[in-house]
């Protein structure tokens, strides 16, 4: 295949900016305009919820006496909302923003995405009332009650039909990495979800534990990470305004990524009741993980060659680039942890709540707030509210982030180390781990303040635009 | 035969799932073929062969009272799993004697499974018989009383009804207990 014509194709695709100006007009935008709001809204109410349970580590009674408020109702409000609030929809926004522009055609049905929009809403506050009030099945990442998952299945079709539509609309024959990401993660997801919520139920003790860890893998590994890097391979060429380095570099990621990510599942019991032999699969296919990401991982630096400097003003690109070493950093971590000697020190660690803070905070929101960021004056036809504001967002963020992600290590590290020592007593590696839970805690403070700084932001520049539009035409801002 | 899918939806579409069901088959509809010991509840005769007993249908009450276990999150905070780590055995034992580790078949009858992936606090795999019921009563009430120093949050709606308490205290004096793992049956009420 030759690498320069391919190259040229993604000059024009990718960065369309300057070269048809007009283009953009064709895009409604009504259903990405839905689901971001909406999106950024939730992640500033689960971040007091995020607060509440870092908080509680510090304040153990802390509102102990009302039930709907204690530690294991409102974690898994943290986790769905995080997950199915804020990050989820937040990529859905920017997809159906994506996916249209990548196929050189309008959105196959705006009306079918505002329904889809508002369906996820009411997906959202149905678990906010839920999972408080105790209902809760009991499968990590899967505790919504079955009616809101029979929900999110109607909505995910829905989302479905209308991204395949539109690609096969599509005006450009050959696709760009990004949609193959997308339509992936419609795919997988289509499986992987029913998996982790209605298959476990015909199951028991060990067996069911497998399909449970397979979801809880892959709805990171094959919903959050292709959606994420569909975004990051859109918005790091778009962003920095230069062509991505190689498409087939991009495809060795994609097909490693599709065929060894399924495999690791049962990496979540290592050590545990279950088969020694499926314990040393899900390490081996863990160790291959590395092939995928380094050559995502290289293809995203390979495209910044030579454009570096764009980082100290571009603050989309900041949060890009950042997310990108975050990404490196985390699935490093990811299969070092499952050898069996690492693993027998950080499993169950605060280590591991540090590790998927990096994943899903550092990389994945970070993608999709910088992917927010570029989107939402565009899609308003105005100028970002503040950028000196949206520094701070990455500032705080970024500060905050370290902070809790490199407290959670070593302290979870040392955690680990003590209980391989049985002459500790337990209390005593609780009470070791207190220093560690109050600087996560106003880490949290900080990221919280990244969380309410990006709300403004981006209502304001809402806002601005309503009252732009009444006085003058819209600014085209590349 | 990749090198188009950038070009044709339709192959993309067949490899994409192609890919992910060689995977996702292998790893969870074979493994419980393979291994019968994942759907074979523990019985066991032979005191030569390890600790015996035999794995029950949990009753009624205890049912009620895993409900609640799942219903308050206890699961975020506690594992029942006694891994294959000789530090494993020491904290989930008590009183001198090192816990047996945990095997599939003791887990049969638990559905959702309560493995759990997070220690922030002890492993309850082995907790069944360890405290009476005073202890527990005190222990929901406010963990501090008991334990200095503890982040375990008050359960006091669970300590003042009788029906829960009984129904959580019925269900945690089980765990653990298929295998009659104490030479000395010395199991707290
Ligand atoms: C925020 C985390 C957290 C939650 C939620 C939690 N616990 Fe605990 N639990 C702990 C900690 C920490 C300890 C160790 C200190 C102590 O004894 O209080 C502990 C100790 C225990 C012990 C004593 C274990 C031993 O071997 O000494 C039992 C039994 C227990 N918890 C049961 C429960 C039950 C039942 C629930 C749910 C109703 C629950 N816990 C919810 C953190 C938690
Ligand atoms: C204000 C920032 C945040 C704070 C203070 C915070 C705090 C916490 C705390 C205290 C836990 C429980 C850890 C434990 O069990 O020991 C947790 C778990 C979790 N959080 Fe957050 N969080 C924040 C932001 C986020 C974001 C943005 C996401 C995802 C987009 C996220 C995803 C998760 C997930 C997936 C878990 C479960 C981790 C696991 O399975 O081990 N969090 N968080």
């Amino acid at each position: 295949m030759p690498e320069q014509g391919q190259r040229q194709v993604q000059v024009t695709r990718a960065t369309p900016i300057g070269a048809v100006p007009l283009a953009d007009s064709i895009h409604e935008d009504t259903t990405a305009k839905w689901f971001l709001l909406s999106s950024v809204t939730y992640f500033f109410i689960v971040g007091i919820i995020a607060l509440t349970i870092a908080a509680k580590f510090v304040w153990p009674q802390l509102l102990g006496s009302v039930a709907y408020l204690t530690y294991g109702r409102l974690r898994p409000l943290h986790v769905n909302g995080m997950l199915f609030g804020w990050l989820l929809p937040a990529d859905l926004g920017l997809a159906y923003y994506v996916v249209p522009r990548l196929c050189g055609v309008k959105l196959w049905s705006e009306k079918l995405g505002i329904a889809t929009a508002v369906l996820w809403n009411v997906i959202v506050l149905g678990a906010v009332y839920a999972l408080p009030a105790g209902y809760n099945k009991g499968w990590e990442y899967a505790e919504l009650p079955l009616p809101l998952v029979a929900l999110v299945v109607v909505a995910w079709v829905m989302f479905g039909i209308n991204i395949f539509a539109t690609v096969a609309t599509r005006k450009y024959e050959q696709m760009y990495v990004s949609l193959w990401y997308t339509l992936a993660t419609i795919l997988w997801t289509t499986f992987v979800y029913p998996t982790g919520n209605v298959a476990v139920l015909f199951t028991t003790g060990t067996n069911q534990a497998n399909l449970n860890w397979m979801y809880v893998h892959n709805a990171v590994g094959l919903i959050f990470t292709p959606i994420g890097l569909a975004m990051a391979y859109y918005f790091i060429p778009k962003a920095s305004n230069t062509p991505l380095y190689s498409h087939k570099l991009s495809m060795i990621g994609f097909w490693s990524l599709a065929f060894v990510y399924v495999w690791t599942g049962a990496h979540h019991m290592i050590h545990g009741p279950i088969s020694q032999w499926l314990q040393t699969i899900a390490i081996a296919f863990s160790v291959m993980l590395l092939i995928p990401v380094w050559t995502v991982v290289y293809n995203f630096f390979a495209t910044m060659k030579g454009q570096w400097h764009q980082l100290r003003d571009n603050i989309p690109l900041k949060f890009l680039m950042s997310g990108v070493v975050f990404y490196l950093l985390t699935c490093f971590q990811g299969p070092m942890h499952s050898l069996r000697s690492v693993n027998a020190i950080v499993s169950k660690t605060d280590w591991i709540p540090g590790h998927a803070h990096m994943a899903l905070l550092g990389c994945f929101s970070f993608f999709a707030i910088s992917g927010t960021y570029y989107v939402v004056p565009r899609m308003f036809k105005t100028k970002l509210h503040s950028d000196a504001l949206a520094n701070w967002t990455f500032w705080f963020f970024m500060i905050g982030g370290l902070g809790f992600f490199v407290t959670l290590w070593l302290g979870g590290f040392w955690q680990g180390w003590q209980w391989n020592n049985p002459s500790i007593p337990f209390i005593d590696t609780v009470k070791a781990l207190k220093p560690v839970w109050t600087v996560r805690f106003f880490s949290g403070v900080l990221m919280f303040l990244g969380i309410a700084t990006f709300l403004f932001n981006i209502l304001a520049t809402v806002v601005n635009s309503g009252q732009q539009t009444a006085r003058t035409a819209p600014a085209v801002t590349a | 035969m990749l090198g188009n899918t950038d070009k044709s939806a339709i192959g993309f579409v067949i490899a994409a799932l192609v890919f992910f069901f060689i995977g996702g088959l292998l790893t969870t509809v074979v493994p419980p073929l393979v291994d019968k010991s994942w759907s074979k509840p523990f019985e066991n005769e032979d005191p030569s062969k390890g600790p015996t007993g035999k794995l029950r249908q949990y009753t009624e009450l205890e049912l009620k009272g895993r409900a609640i276990y799942v219903k308050e999150g206890c699961w975020y905070c506690h594992t029942q799993q006694t891994r294959t780590l000789l530090a494993d055995t020491k904290r989930s034992g008590w009183k001198g004697v090192d816990s047996p580790i945990s095997t599939p078949d003791e887990f049969v009858y638990d559905s959702p499974h309560m493995f759990g992936t997070k220690r922030t606090g002890p492993d309850l795999s082995r907790v069944g018989g360890k405290y009476d019921r005073q202890w527990h009563r005190t222990h929901f009430r406010n963990p501090r009383d008991l334990t200095p120093g503890s982040v375990m949050p008050p359960f006091p709606w669970i300590a003042n009804d009788d029906e829960q308490f009984n129904a959580l205290v019925a269900y945690i004096q089980t765990l653990g207990r298929a295998k009659n793992w104490r030479p000395d049956n010395d199991y707290e009420k």
